[in-house]
């Protein structure tokens, strides 16, 4: 279930290159041929007129002043949303990586927008610092995960976006506004949750703190016993989250605390990925008591590593996500509601959901902007079609005054985002000042927007 | 897949050039996986896997890339890949420069 594979050393790659032969050095021609767009799981398609991918902020202004019609920017292509597919220009940030600057005494750091989360934290401990909290996934860009106030899980913990201490913009016209709290401050707090369509990103600072350690817990217990201790295990524990085992009583928990022991890996854990590819072949009618039966069997695993590497996953399995966040109160019941009808409906799916907390923020579109709330995430195999569970589930959501996560699947309109976001409103206007062409707008944000 | 694209595909793998870019896109994206073999990926410069992926002809290989195929992530995390770049990776991961 939880595979901890990591990237190889730079030295390594760079002796790969010095085997290769000498290769002259590509023209910097930014605007490239046309090849089809898709997003990690395959689900969502474009065929964009071209890819922009600017060297600097420079070539990024050029080419907004240069070009005209449609532009979407993309980051590492892991929303499961329509939020990036275009007609008109892709705008890829992988150029515009790395640190930036860093202050030791504000415990603060800048890095370009298109860096990857899983080079961010090796940056920033090189600098003495590291991020509050990182998502599941880290292979999002530093743009795409705070745009759309992606998060980790933790009651004193925020999202992403919660720790963005300014950023720099590009707007449609090309011009560059460094925002933060003092400068600008409406326009600081709509731009952190921006889903990629008030300008282009390309620098983002951090509040970061000292790097730390976590030690790693995993175990499977009864659901609702769980949920029963749920306020005591998430103040106990620094990260804490479930993932309900579908069908079953039974649910995955993970926990991470932070300590100062040895670092000593989490063991591989291919036995619970045997496990799942067990379930998800056993007919669906005898699967719940499959799991409950080979429950108790599954150990409990422990280890410790420093923070980015507990926190974080490749995931190798394709999939397509919906999430809903939720006001702490209600999500007990949300969730037993989801997983008895899954239950009841017979849904045949098998990747555990996953159940988290995040503390408040004030970024207008956060799902988390007036108060802490608690996610429930839905998980379907690429291969499958996913709308038999989501189009089951979706409704319940909306019945407990969910908040649909901006980069997975749902299907809110203007109409109803309005009265679960507060600020869509005040955000709307600043769209259409700073792209009154409405260049930066696809269907999918034109349905979220109204516009 | 309609004839014209695959002859597309099939020209971008005979005219594929391994420039300082295509590397410099090879080292943030696919040396993610295939370099240590993550979720099964054919391994930089193993022929023999390379071979067995290929017995079903550049377009299908091509197409799988670009749209994602088993743990094959969609475009392998290169967003500004074009089909000349993915040829060209291909190429190079599979000995064939």
């Amino acid at each position: 279930m939880i595979n901890r594979r990591r990237f190889m050393a730079s030295t390594v790659l760079a002796a790969l290159w010095s085997s290769l032969p000498s290769m002259g050095r590509a023209a910097a021609a930014p605007v490239v041929a046309k090849t089809p767009w898709h997003n990690w799981s395959g689900y969502l398609s474009a065929n964009p007129l071209g890819r922009i991918a600017p060297h600097n902020e420079d070539e990024l202004v050029s080419a907004l002043r240069s070009t005209s019609g449609a532009i979407r920017p993309v980051g590492a292509g892991h929303s499961f949303s329509p939020l990036v597919p275009t007609d008109g220009h892709l705008i890829v940030l992988d150029n515009l990586s790395g640190l930036v600057s860093h202050d030791a005494d504000k415990m603060t750091a800048e890095l370009f927008a298109g860096t990857r989360l899983s080079d961010a934290g090796r940056l920033l401990n090189s600098v003495g610092q590291g991020m509050f909290n990182l998502p599941d996934i880290d292979r999002q860009t530093l743009a795409g995960a705070v745009s759309t106030s992606t998060h980790g899980t933790g009651r004193a913990l925020k999202s992403l976006s919660g720790y963005v201490t300014s950023l720099r913009l590009v707007t449609p016209a090309g011009d560059v506004l460094d925002l933060d709290a003092d400068n600008d401050s409406d326009l600081f707090d709509a731009a952190r949750v921006s889903l990629g369509c008030l300008g282009i990103i390309t620098r983002i600072g951090f509040k970061n703190r000292a790097p730390f350690k976590l030690r790693s817990r995993t175990w499977v217990e009864k659901t609702e016993a769980v949920i029963d201790q749920w306020e005591a295990l998430a103040i106990q524990w620094q990260h804490f989250e479930i993932m309900p085992l579908l069908h079953s009583d039974y649910s995955f928990i993970i926990a991470h605390q932070e300590t100062d022991a040895p670092i000593s890996p989490l063991l591989e854990e291919d036995d619970n990925g045997e496990l799942l590819a067990l379930f998800d072949v056993t007919p669906v009618a005898m699967r719940g008591a499959l799991i409950n039966l080979l429950a108790a069997d599954i150990e409990p695993n422990e280890g410790v590593d420093t923070s980015f590497k507990a926190l974080t996953n490749l995931r190798f399995d394709r999939f397509n996500e919906m999430e809903y966040s939720l006001l702490a109160a209600k999500g007990p019941e949300c969730l037993m509601e989801i997983l008895q009808t899954i239950k009841d409906q017979g849904i045949d799916v098998s990747i555990p959901l996953e159940y988290r907390v995040i503390a408040e923020d004030d970024a207008w579109l956060s799902m988390f902007y007036n108060g802490p709330r608690v996610s429930i995430s839905l998980h379907r195999l690429a291969q499958y079609d996913y709308s038999p569970l989501f189009d089951a589930i979706e409704p319940i959501f909306w019945k407990y005054g969910g908040r649909p996560h901006w980069g997975k699947v749902h299907s809110l309109g203007y109409a109803q985002l309005r009265s679960l976001y507060p600020k869509l409103d005040a955000f709307i206007t600043l769209q259409k000042e700073l792209d009154p062409q409405g260049r930066m707008l696809n269907p999918h944000l034109r349905q979220i927007l109204g516009r | 897949m309609t004839e014209a694209t695959a002859e597309i595909y099939a020209t971008a793998f005979r005219q594929a050039a391994v420039t300082t870019a295509v590397q410099q896109k090879w080292t943030r994206s696919c040396a993610l996986c295939h370099v240590n073999g993550e979720g099964g990926a054919p391994r930089m410069g193993d022929v023999e896997a390379w071979a067995e992926r290929r017995k079903g002809g550049d377009a299908i290989l091509m197409k799988r890339t670009l749209e994602g195929f088993n743990r094959m992530p969609a475009l392998g995390y290169c967003m500004d890949c074009e089909i000349d770049d993915f040829a060209a990776m291909i190429n190079m991961m599979a000995g064939q420069p």
